[in-house]
């Protein structure tokens, strides 16, 4: 409709503008004709060049790498390598580990060796989540070893999870997840692994498998290295820090573990932890290049001063005690240890091995190597056979006793609510029946004493 | 004049064409780079590198990682990956090549010698399979080392792929080390030995604790003076498949009396051990060490050095041995693993080199040399 308008608008105002000002210049002589001319030339020079290019090009191919990624603006990538970092520069002065890590941003490599371990996951994830030491500054690394149940499946997927969370504080570092079998012949149920005929042979097993973990995930950007075992059941959020605030080069806290009242209700755990004495020296004198001396057993008679032994459930957390053996439970140690060469000797070093021998070689290079008997951390209470065997006794006392009291009440309602309530507390399905238990029960206490 | 005119025909859509016709021509013509069978050989080194490379800077040093990093989609840098290691599939065998084991270099750099490097980069053993590693200390020897050092990676690590060594790692160590000078004569005064080679193991062991990761099946110790070996260096030592093995290290010299040049034993430390060391060692205090090659110590250990038949060389004659130099030591990766390390304290009255073969051989692995198997160091 407004087209026909809005062009004879546009024709009428044509001849107003330009109709006049056609240039009278027009036939002007050309500007350039000597280039007009040359133009043959150049063309075959420039064809010239292209052929000879090409030629060196195909001569040449070393120039190639170079001149093609340039010419193509990219187009052809001669591989896609070019995409890769492959140089790393690392200062380990840097690295040196401090008491407030945590503010200079020192990367942690937190290790868990795991055998069978699918049980312990879940608590240990718990664990994970709560640390308050920065996520993203800790590395972890799982050595998954001679495993029959499904830990390594459970253990990539709940990784795969605290990877992915919605919050992104709570990722970790690097996650290194190692597999590898060392034909572990020894059962891992608590009587056989504590046998002593079984522990110096085990001992060196783990440490070898320790060392595995460690030499594949220890890194140049690693300040500190903390060991901790998927079976502690109760520490604290603030557990590297609290550690670290030492700056120690080895530090390690106590480890005790509950037990079913009628076993005492809490005991030391980890006897690795100790003081040398000179009893032990003599001894280790009298032994053969081979032996290895492992603590908590009779045969071994050390009178070693133990770590768990001095805890004061009220005493000062943060107390020192200088030590020559540690156990693994849950070890702090400086990188730099570790870079010095010291590890987990899987043959008698001094006449011990794994964690005892940690900490011997530690101290041999003059590291500290140091325990706080009053900063606890609980270990997960494992029944033994015997202890099991003892529970089923007394759970069945107690459905007998049970059963008399229900006939009670069913005979006398109103004396009584309930007492069965206590049902819910026994955490293993064991003890803490009513107060009907026999004495000798709770001073039988036949649970071994374990070792790590 | 003519194809001026028939040029000037033309449509520029046929210009076009012709254009991108003829650079799909270059293209075609050059892609397939040089002779066939060593470029797919390069595709498929570049394929398999980018292949192994790590998704993230969070990764054994002993993978490149891919520079571009991806993101959450709120926004945040994503996490690093979970990774699995199966170490039950790592193998070090006598068959490296094919089965594409993976070698760890480690050199403590004291000076960087040119030929060292031309040494390195012409080992024919696979580069994609090689990574390298360095510490040196944090001196001014150390920086000026490192320096040179890094002018040679860039060019190498820029030159053609195939030369390229997977991945390289330069450390600096975190403690001084005892002896500003690198004079031959104050460097092997007995007194000093000790702590030299003390903290010589530290360096050793702050090197391949950090840079073995978990994929590295062979660890070859080569010091930065070594100039001069077989280009099948790798192969060969791997050949023999044994946990720890060592060549003899030899040193070239002028001869003034005979006015030409020759060989002669360099590294002493690789050795069997005497019964008269055994009784020297017997005697000493927990802190003392026996070292070789010193008067004030005689230990009549049987010395490698001295059993190379220089007129009939077989480079396939196997030795074992009670203690080892580190001048060009082939180890298992699985020995480091296990925990033999470079001892930094009198460990049987031993340290570093010697030190460890007592650790391996402590820890149940055999100790070999290779008396007619030469390789030479540095003349000062």
């Amino acid at each position: 409709m407004n087209r026909p308008h809005a062009f004879s608008k546009g024709h009428s105002a044509y001849p107003r503008g330009s109709a006049f000002s056609i240039s009278p210049n027009s036939f002007q002589p050309r500007s350039q004709p000597a280039l007009r001319r040359r133009r043959q030339l150049f063309q075959r020079l420039c064809l010239l060049a292209g052929v000879s290019f090409l030629l060196t090009i195909l001569i040449f191919p070393s120039w190639r790498a170079a001149v093609i990624p340039t010419l193509s603006l990219g187009l052809i990538h001669s591989s896609g390598d070019l995409q890769l970092q492959t140089v790393r520069y690392y200062d380990l002065s840097e690295v040196q580990g401090s008491e407030k890590g945590w503010e200079r941003g020192e990367r942690v490599l937190m290790l868990t060796p795991l055998r069978d371990a699918s049980s312990h996951l879940p608590m240990f994830f718990s664990h994970l989540r709560n640390l308050t030491y920065p996520h993203n500054l800790i590395d972890l690394a799982f050595l998954v070893s001679d495993s029959r149940d499904d830990t390594l499946r459970m253990l990539s997927s709940m990784l795969q999870e605290i990877q992915n969370d919605a919050d992104p504080k709570m990722s970790f570092g690097e996650i290194s997840v190692i597999q590898k079998d060392f034909g572990q012949k020894v059962q891992q149920d608590v009587e056989s692994r504590h046998g002593f005929e079984a522990q110096a042979s085990r001992r060196k097993l783990m440490a070898q498998a320790r060392n595995w973990l460690l030499s594949a995930t220890l890194r140049p950007t690693h300040s500190w290295v903390y060991w901790r075992d998927a079976d502690v059941e109760t520490a604290p959020f603030t557990i590297i820090e609290d550690l670290m605030r030492h700056d120690k080069d080895v530090i390690v806290p106590n480890v005790w573990r509950p037990l079913p009242d009628w076993l005492g209700g809490e005991q030391p755990y980890d006897l690795n932890s100790w003081q040398e004495s000179e009893t032990a020296l003599a001894l280790a004198d009298t032994l053969d290049e081979d032996a290895v001396i492992v603590e908590g057993y009779a045969e071994y008679a050390t009178w070693r001063p133990h770590l768990a032994y001095l805890r004061d459930p009220y005493g000062d957390p943060d107390m020192e005690m200088e030590l020559d053996g540690i156990g693994g439970v849950s070890i702090l140690a400086k990188a730099r240890v570790f870079r010095a060469g010291v590890h987990f000797p899987a043959f008698s070093f001094e006449k011990h091995a794994e964690t005892e021998g940690f900490g011997k070689m530690a101290k041999r290079m003059k590291f500290s190597v140091v325990g706080l008997p009053h900063y606890t951390i609980w270990h997960l209470y494992e029944p033994s056979v015997d202890d099991l065997r003892h529970m089923d006794e007394m759970e069945k006392e107690r459905q007998a006793q049970e059963q008399i009291e229900r006939e009670h009440e069913l005979a006398d309602k109103q004396k009584q609510s309930s007492n069965s309530e206590s049902q819910n507390d026994a955490e293993k399905g064991s003890s803490e029946g009513p107060a009907a238990q026999p004495p000798k029960d709770a001073a039988k206490g036949n649970s071994k004493q374990d070792k790590s | 004049m003519a194809v001026a005119r028939s040029m000037r025909r033309t449509s520029p859509i046929s210009l076009l064409l012709a254009a991108l016709l003829a650079f799909g021509f270059i293209c075609f013509l050059l892609t397939p780079s040089s002779s066939s069978s060593s470029a797919s050989a390069s595709a498929s080194s570049s394929r398999q590198r980018q292949q192994d490379a790590a998704e993230h800077p969070l990764s054994p040093p002993t993978k490149p990682f891919l520079k571009s990093q991806s993101y959450r989609s709120d926004g945040y840098q994503a996490a690093p990956p979970v990774v699995h290691y199966n170490l039950n599939n790592l193998t070090s065998t006598s068959d490296s090549i094919v089965n594409g084991e993976r070698i760890l270099i480690l050199t403590p750099l004291a000076r960087f010698y040119q030929e060292y490097w031309d040494n390195l980069e012409k080992l024919s053993y696979p580069h994609e399979l090689i990574s390298l590693g360095f510490i040196a200390p944090k001196t001014k020897a150390g920086n000026t080392a490192i320096a040179a050092l890094e002018k040679a990676i860039s060019k190498t690590q820029n030159g053609p792929i195939d030369n390229r060594f997977a991945s390289i790692s330069i450390l600096r160590q975190d403690f001084e080390p005892p002896l500003t000078t690198q004079d031959e004569k104050v460097r092997h005064k007995l007194s000093s030995q000790k702590d030299r080679r003390e903290s010589m193991s530290r360096a050793r062991n702050s090197l391949v604790f950090t840079t073995l990761g978990p994929s590295t099946s062979w660890v070859l110790w080569l010091d930065a003076d070594i100039v001069e070996t077989p280009t099948t260096l790798i192969q060969d030592l791997t050949s023999y498949d044994q946990p720890v093995i060592v060549p003899n290290c030899f040193q070239r010299y002028y001869d003034k009396n005979s006015r030409k040049w020759d060989i002669r034993p360099y590294d002493f430390n690789s050795w069997i051990d005497s019964e008269q060391a055994q009784v020297l060692a017997k005697d000493m205090g927990p802190d003392e060490i026996l070292l070789e090659g010193y008067q004030e110590l005689p230990t009549y250990r049987t010395l490698m050095a001295y059993l190379a038949d220089l007129k009939n060389l077989d480079p396939r004659r196997l030795l074992e041995l009670d203690g080892v130099g580190g001048t060009a030591l082939m180890v298992k990766a699985d020995v480091h693993r296990d925990g033999a390390m470079f001892p930094a304290f009198p460990f049987f009255h031993l340290v570093e080199t010697e030190g460890f073969a007592k650790m391996a051989r402590r820890l149940g692995y055999g100790v070999f040399g290779l008396p007619d198997y030469l390789i030479y160091h540095y003349n000062e």
